[in-house]
This record gives C-alpha cells, structure tokens and sequence, in this order.
C-alpha cells in the first residue's frame, strides 16, 4: 500500500496533470466498449469541442487560484453571460463588426476584473464574497440589458466556433495555442514567477520587493478576460447569447482547476491538466449518457468519480513540503 | 337549445352588466400577487402580464389594487414571511405562486382563518382552503408521444430530454412520456439524457450521446432544450429528427426557418406565462361570490403548424410564447370545470 502511494506520489511530483489525462483516457474506453468500438473519432472531436469551453474558464480561475489562498472568482458565470450578450449584439450578425464586437466584450470582462478587485483590495473584501457579489450586479445588468436577446452570430465567428477541418474543431486548436502561450507566460515569464511567488507566501513575495498588489490585480483583469472570451465563443458556438448559458461554468471552472492538478492553496499550477482535466469532465458526461446511467445514479456517479480523481490527486500532499 | 340560449342570453346579460356589477362587487377589494422567483425570462413575462392586466383592471375600477409582490430569494420561510404580512396589511385576496408545494401551508391556513381567498397557481399548495390552477405536466408528457404516434405510425426510437434533475416537474413529463411508450409500444425511447431545460446544457448532453445513438425518429423534451438538441444533430452532421418544442422564441424561430427551407413539422407547447392573469380573474370571480371548485386545470399554449407564424408573433424575443387572459377566459375555465 505505501508502495503503491509512493508511486502515486513520484507521478504526481513530475507530472501532477497525468491522472487528469489517465482519468480521461480510462472513461474514453469504457465509453468505447459500450459502444462497441465505434464513434471514436466523433466523440474525441465534440469532446475537443466543448472541453474548448471548460479550458478557457479554467485556464483564467487557475491564474486566480494560484495567487494564494482564499482567491477565487465566482463572477465566471454572470461574466460569460453579459460579455456574450453585449459581443452579440454589436456585432449584430455582420462580419464586419467582429473585431469591434470582440473588443467590446473584452473590454467589459476587463471592467468586471477590475470591479472585483476593486472590492477585494479597496473594501478588503475577501475574494469568494466580493466576487459573489459583483456577480450579482453583472447577472442583473445582463438581464436588463440581454433581455429578450437572440441574435444570430456572425457566419464567420460561427464557422470557428463550429467548424472542424479534417473532423479536428477550429475552436480547440485555438485554445490550445492559448493554453501553450499561457504555459509560458506562467513558467516562464517574470509575471508568472511572480505570481506563483505571491501564491507560495504573499509576505516574503512583498518582501522580496514585488509588487504584490499590481500581480494580483493583473490576475484578476486576466480570469475576467478569459470568461468573457468564453462567453462570446459560447454565444457563435449556440447560436445566440444566452442569459443562463453561463451557469454551469462556475463550478466547472473549479473543478478542472483542481483536477487538473493545481493547488488549491495557490503558488503550484499547470496549464497542461487543465486541458486533461476539460477532456475528463466532457467525456464522464459522454460515458454516463453511452451508458444509459439514469439521472438520480448519473449524479451520484458524477460525484464519486470526481472526488476519486481529486483523492488520488490529493496524495500528494505532504509531499510538496 | 333552450339551455343554450339561456347560457347566451345570460352571457348578452352579463356581457352589458359586467362593469357595473363586477365592479359594485369587488371595486374595493385589493388583490396581491405573492411570488417567489423573477429569475428567468418566464418569470419577467409573468410579472409583467400581471402588470398589464391588473393596471388596466384597477384603471376600469373592477378592483381596488393589485400589487405584485417577489422575494428576493427562492425561499419558502421567506415566502412565509411576506404572506404573514400581507395579513396584516389586509388583502381581500392572494395569488399566490409557491416556492414550495407544503412548506407554505400553514401561513396559507393563517390567511384563509383570516378571511382571505388565496389563490395558488404554477408553484401551487397542497392545503385545502386555497384554490389551486395547476399544470397538468404529465398531460404534457402523454401528448408528445401522441402527436409521435400520429406522424409516425410504425413507431420508431426516441431520444429524451430530462429537466432539472429531482424537481416534481422533471418526474411528471417524464411519467408522462413513460405512460405514453406504455399506450403506444411501437416507440422506445433508448436514451435520455439531461437537459436541465437550458439549451447550452441540452446542446452539450445531446452532442455527448450522438455517437452512440441510434437512428430515432424523434425528441421528447420539457421545453428550453429544443433549439439546443437541434444544433447538437446539425453540428453532427446528422439529420435532425422530429424535435417537440417548448414555446421559446429561438426554438419557434429554428422551426420557421427550418420549415421555410425543407417543410420541417412538429409541434410545440408550454404554460404561458400570463396564467399569473387567469390567476387573477379567478381569484376576482371568487370575491365577486361565484362559485369557483377548488381545482383548476391551466391550459397548455399548444402551437401546431399552421399556427407557428401567429405564435411567433405571440412570442417576445428571447421569450415565452405569452397570453394575457381576460375576465371571460376565467370565467370559461370555471364554468367548465364544474
């Protein structure tokens, strides 16, 4: 048993996003079983996908969460559901107001970040209230404003939200060259050390004479940035922007973060689980509905299997010290 | 004959008397809306119907006042609270629709012992001294089937769109789907799979199950997941069988461009909002002294084929297909029930 533990524990130490993929690769093949080995390439291509849409929220909530404990950001959902409204509606179906639109949106999660950490280091609100709260006020003025909205996204903002070449989605090449950009700029980038610096001790990152307030502002703007894009990539993806259509995302933001091996307590993160851990969620989805599973056990299996996945992820603790 | 021509004459009748009377009736009497959820575009719809219909109510002078009260929070001891009060303030009447089916019972008893007609409809309560409008959601359920049975004689496979996971109303559309399969065993319904009646959610599950699903002729739903469950099968790449619709603006727009383009056929159907105005009608009928029983049944808003253009029209963007009622619908809705 210590045994197998330790090995366990030697895993996670070089590569703490393998059970994510492990995970997801062992659902795959149930899932393929019962389907008798076919519909392969169909669902690795929808499970791309959607999981494009899990990477996105969670690459952004992985950024927050590594600055330390107690950050989080719950204003995901009302995020998506706002920035996706506002691009739909500049945009108004033309392709020629793409960018403008675009622009808009990420302007409008740029605000969101600075509101929520506005609240945090000006009110000294801690981040799971203040950002609850923002989220409120975001989920009311995308009512107010989205009410009654449906407008069809442009063809072409549609055709990469939808379209596939050689059966591979557009969207998830796309968050996969983010996801990589986003590896460097946390590894290897003087923000990302300084982040993850911040997240290991705020004080002896103060100390050491970084500007701790500017980094985690930065982070926060940055998680805000990452839901609006969501929201309007989720908007061309359904076919029109939503006002519920961000509700799922909040906790499976967290959920991918933290399947996907990143520490709950901030300062250890890794870009590479997130998209292990989108592909699990997307695919336990696909498996309970290949097999049938009914509502009331699909919810409980859900459940079990996610907190399997994070105990064998939570092995590693006490070992980091 | 004579039966009718008295149900005639007396409708004539009332028809001219029907200001004067029902206003010396009940032109004092003050009615109030209790709600417990404005979250959703059906909620909005149905306040705001309430708004129409009882601000020009009030304006006619058919009752004193008719304000409309939600909480803040989808609560029942919450809900409790706000109907002890408007005991208090002393309302003739409450039109209730609940957060809960039996956690209100005994603040509905304090206002019935207190003198005051509730009315309770949609979210509606179990205690014998209100009045109950419900929605007969297993009806809801059986008449999918049946328009099925109708376009598809020999049967065939079905996918099936659940609602929100251990709600009452997911488990009675979803009796109702069970017991339609049972009177017609030409259909099978081989997956289902859970749409919680939003249609990003519907998209991802049914996009989820394609791979492993059979050829089915149609798609049973509760409604919101109808436009998601279409774009699932098209982004597939496969053919988009027969979808039953539940009365949203993108759904009914899908099926207008669809049957522009190829002739698509299904039917669609959901509790307009503005039963929150039967609601209130009723609740007038009874403080004007009718004789109303104590369970009423709303009917379904159902849009057929040749009705989509005019129900689109009925239809805000972004909305549920709506119908405000009038003083004679409820009054059509007791006599009927009698």
């Amino acid at each position: 048993m210590t045994s197998r533990l330790a090995k366990f524990q030697s895993i996670w130490q070089s590569a703490p996003y393998a059970f994510a993929f492990i995970g997801a690769m062992v659902i795959f093949a149930i899932t393929l079983i019962a389907n008798q080995g076919s519909g392969a390439g169909q669902i690795v291509s929808a499970a791309l996908a959607f999981g494009s849409f899990y990477a996105l929220v969670g690459i952004g909530q992985m950024f927050v969460i590594t600055s330390g404990p107690g950050n989080i950001d719950l204003s995901v959902p009302a995020n998506i559901a706002l920035s996706g409204a506002v691009a739909m509606s500049i945009m108004g179906g033309s392709d020629a107001m793409i960018p403008l639109g675009l622009l808009a949106a990420l302007g409008c999660g740029a605000a969101i970040g600075c509101v929520n950490y506005a609240l945090i280091s000006v009110l000294r609100i801690p981040p799971i209230i203040a950002t609850l709260s923002s989220s409120f006020v975001v989920q009311s003025l995308a009512i107010v404003y989205g009410r009654g909205l449906r407008i069809t996204p442009p063809p072409f903002l549609a055709e990469i939200a939808t379209g596939r070449v050689a059966g591979i989605p557009i969207l998830s090449v796309l968050v996969i060259a983010l996801a990589g950009v986003m590896a460097l700029v946390l590894h290897r980038s003087i923000y990302g050390r300084f982040l993850k610096a911040i997240g290991q001790n705020m004080n002896a990152a103060s100390l050491a004479g970084i500007r701790v307030g500017l980094v985690r502002f930065g982070t926060y703007v940055l998680c805000a940035i990452f839901a609006a894009l969501c929201g309007v990539l989720l908007a061309a993806f359904s076919g029109g922007a939503s006002l519920n259509m961000g509700e799922e995302y909040l906790l499976a933001s967290i959920a991918v973060v933290v399947i996907g091996g990143t520490s709950v307590a901030g300062g250890f993160s890794n870009v590479s689980g997130i998209w292990g851990a989108a592909l699990f969620l997307y695919l336990l989805v696909t498996m309970m509905n290949t097999l049938g599973v009914g509502t009331g056990l699909r919810q409980i299996l859900t459940g079990l299997i996610i907190v399997a996945v994070i105990t064998l992820a939570g092995s590693r603790r006490g070992v980091r010290e | 004959m004579t039966y009718r021509a008295i149900l005639a004459a007396s409708a004539a009748l009332s028809f001219c008397l029907a200001s004067a009377a029902a206003s010396a009736q009940t032109a004092d009497k003050s009615i109030a809306l209790s709600n417990n959820y404005a979250g959703n575009s059906w909620r909005q719809a149905m306040i705001n119907s309430w708004e129409e219909v009882t601000g020009k109510a009030v304006e006619d002078g058919i009752v004193g006042s008719a304000d409309a009260f939600t909480t803040a929070e989808n609560s029942a001891t919450e809900q409790a609270a706000q109907l002890q009060n408007m005991i208090l303030q002393g309302y003739d009447a409450i039109v209730l629709n609940s957060a809960s089916p039996t956690a209100l019972n005994g603040a509905v008893k304090e206002a019935c012992d207190a003198g005051i007609t509730v009315v309770s409809f949609d979210g509606v309560v179990t205690e014998p001294c209100a009045w109950r409008i419900a929605v007969d959601f297993k009806k809801m359920g059986s008449d999918q089937i049946e328009y099925l049975a109708e376009r598809y004689p020999d049967g065939g496979k079905l996918l099936e769109i659940r609602g929100l996971p251990g709600t009452s109303v997911d488990e009675e559309i979803h009796a109702g789907i069970v017991e339609g399969v049972k009177a017609h065993p030409q259909f099978e319904v081989v997956r289902e799979v859970q749409g919680d009646w939003t249609q990003t959610v519907a998209q991802k599950s049914v996009a989820s199950v394609l791979a492993s699903l059979p050829e089915v002729v149609g798609v049973v739903t509760q409604g919101g997941d109808g436009y998601g469950a279409a774009q699932a099968f098209k982004a597939a790449g496969r053919e988009v069988p027969t979808i039953i619709m539940g009365n949203r603006h993108d759904e009914l727009t899908w099926w207008k461009e669809q049957k522009d383009a190829n002739g698509y056929e299904t039917f669609s159907q959901s509790i307009a909002p503005g039963v929150s105005t039967l609601a209130f009608w009723v609740a007038q009928q009874i403080l004007d002294g009718k004789d109303v029983p104590k369970d009423l049944v709303v009917p379904t808003l159902r849009i057929d084929q040749d009705g989509l253009a005019e129900g689109l029209e009925m239809t805000p963007e972004g909305g549920v297909t709506n119908q405000e009622y009038t003083q004679d619908q409820a009054a059509e809705l007791i006599s009927s029930a009698q």
